[in-house]
């Protein structure tokens, strides 16, 4: 039965307090000591995911070394967020297994730690200051820290406006900070960058690499937009109903000049293969994507941006 | 700078027009009055009024009935307000509770309150409780029900939000449940205000000993319209002093709110 969000929270809440010991165990809040820098391994196994009897992922595979930044692409629809979400543990699978560094990742109870997630809307809490808002979740002894993350995302000024008074960009840089003060090893990004206009998307997709750059976690990223994908990612994974039907690693150097012919020609590629949606051509286009020439370190300098 | 001056004067003028038409009202009803086209009997004149308040204030039975009537309404609005505060809350959280209490509830809501005056009255007889209880009954639905509303229209995703970054219990509901539901049932409680009056000047003039609705009952049998007045205006003014505290507290509570931010 489809129970209503408040009531979730309420009733696991409930459940963790006069459940099981294992349950208690689960609930307590995590003690927060300094963790190994760096990210997870995330290994996706045979996932299966239903709504209502309708299957719309089919035993997804899909693997991330520590510190990869993988990115999903897909047409609207065709499960990408879905995995995402199970990946999260906002969502049970109905098959298969989601580990994180060998751990089994259980649907959430609150959510890992180490695991962040951006969400398309930045859902930051309208009731709550920006400061506030990055803080969100920090025990008091750490609420200096978010003060000094905001800074990195360059919105220290603005830290006692409401969220209300800020712009799109400005509110998706908030809820990078408020994901990244928890020190993730996995940061998990739902198309954060789909509602901003261009100038706003291109700046933001800079912030984004560079701080995954300097602080190493895993990160992996759903998008439809196929040139965002290559400026991020070190591999490009096509969702077509439900299933992989392309997994192209990037083998651009950093950072990638998007005016490059190499950067032009592997996102032509990519976005031809997705639009040539379902056929036998499949196999023979991906066969194709692999034999591209010159995809190892950018020969010519960036054109154009 | 030359455009400053009409910019001043339309501003005098906002403030200064609302207030018109009552000091014209006012003086055409003291000139109605003092020329005898107005009787007393019907209507006393303005200052007949003021001068009324004014002697039942120096006697000090002004304050007393003020305060009675204060107390009932401020004990009623506590009691109602809480229940179907925590009713609501209740409800709006756990769709078992709704099940079980909302239809009843929701019967119970088509009742008139007043019709139940009789029924009051032989159980509680014409003491401060049947009051407290009218008032109570009035005052919990509008809340009870903006709360159950207002609980359910929290955004999915920020509580999802919130779960995913480690809040839960007691802390999800403070940071994230209540402040979402909360100007849901600010309308609740400012709907409650206007009932609360409404019902306790019925709750007096039925039945009471002392309070505003008992001193204008009183003054009637006397035929002392004045008095009949000064109760009327009271409640007049005390029904917009809970009116501009109600808003003062959303002002507050909901300044995060871009519908309440001076612009």
């Amino acid at each position: 039965m489809h129970t209503h969000p408040v009531e979730q929270a309420a009733l696991a809440y409930l459940d963790a307090a006069l459940g099981t010991p294992a349950a208690r165990a689960t609930a307590r809040p995590v003690a927060h000591h300094p963790r190994p820098p760096g990210g997870v391994a995330l290994r996706v196994e045979q996932v299966v995911k239903r709504y209502n009897g309708r299957e719309v992922l089919h035993g997804i595979d899909l693997n991330a070394a520590p510190g990869e930044f993988v990115a999903i692409v897909g047409r609207s629809g065709c499960g990408k967020s879905t995995l995402l979400r199970l990946v999260a543990g906002l969502e049970a699978t109905d098959g298969g297994a989601v580990t994180i560094d060998a751990a089994d990742a259980r649907p959430g109870r609150g959510g890992r730690e180490d695991i962040r997630v951006m969400f398309q809307d930045a859902r930051l809490l309208p009731w709550k200051r920006v400061l506030g808002n990055v803080a969100l979740g920090l025990p008091r002894a750490r609420r200096a820290d978010a003060a000094s993350v905001l800074a990195q995302v360059g919105l220290a000024e603005r830290a006692g406006e409401w969220p209300a008074r800020l712009s799109g960009g400005q509110r998706q840089r908030v809820a990078l900070a408020r994901a990244l003060v928890h020190h993730p090893r996995l940061l998990l990004l739902d198309e954060p960058l789909g509602a901003l206009d261009a100038l706003t998307r291109i700046e933001m997709q800079a912030l984004i690499e560079a701080l995954w750059r300097r602080l190493g976690f895993t990160a992996l990223l759903v998008t439809h937009d196929v040139s965002e994908a290559i400026a991020l990612a070190d591999r490009v994974v096509l969702i077509e109903d439900g299933r992989i039907t392309l997994d192209q690693p990037v083998a651009l150097a950093r950072p990638r000049q998007r005016g490059s012919a190499a950067f032009a020609q592997l996102e032509a590629a990519v976005l031809d293969r997705v639009m040539r949606k379902g056929g036998s051509a499949d196999f023979l286009t991906s066969q194709q994507l692999f034999e591209l020439p010159a995809l190892s370190p950018d020969p010519s300098p960036a054109t154009s941006v | 700078m030359s455009n400053s001056k009409p910019k001043r004067w339309h501003a005098n003028a906002g403030a200064v027009a609302p207030w018109i038409v009552p000091v014209l009202l006012i003086v055409t009803w003291q000139a109605a009055s003092q020329l005898g086209w107005l009787s007393g009997r019907v209507l006393p004149a303005p200052l007949a009024v003021v001068e009324a308040a004014w002697t039942l204030a120096a006697s000090g039975e002004l304050w007393r009935h003020v305060w009675v009537s204060t107390w009932r309404a401020v004990v009623g609005l506590a009691v109602g307000g809480g229940l179907g505060l925590v009713l609501g809350l209740l409800t709006g959280t756990f769709r078992i509770a709704a099940t079980l209490l909302d239809s009843t509830l929701q019967m119970v809501r088509n009742i008139p309150t007043l019709a139940l005056i009789p029924l009051v009255i032989l159980w509680f007889g014409i003491d401060e409780t049947a009051k407290l209880f009218l008032v109570a009954l009035g005052v919990f639905f509008p809340v009870y029900l903006n709360t159950y509303h207002g609980i359910r229209a929290v955004d999915p995703g920020l509580v999802e939000m919130a779960r995913s970054y480690g809040l839960s219990g007691w802390r999800l509901y403070r940071e994230v449940i209540l402040p979402g539901a909360l100007p849901s049932i600010l309308v609740g409680v400012r709907f409650s205000l206007g009932l609360m009056w409404v019902i306790l000047i019925v709750a007096e003039t039925i039945s009471a000993q002392s309070g505003i609705g008992y001193m204008t009952m009183n003054a009637r049998e006397f035929l002392q319209t004045d008095v009949v007045l000064v109760g009327i205006l009271l409640y007049a003014l005390l029904g917009k002093l809970a009116d501009v505290l109600s808003r003062a507290l959303e002002r507050f509570w909901l300044r995060w709110h871009p519908g309440y931010q001076a612009a």
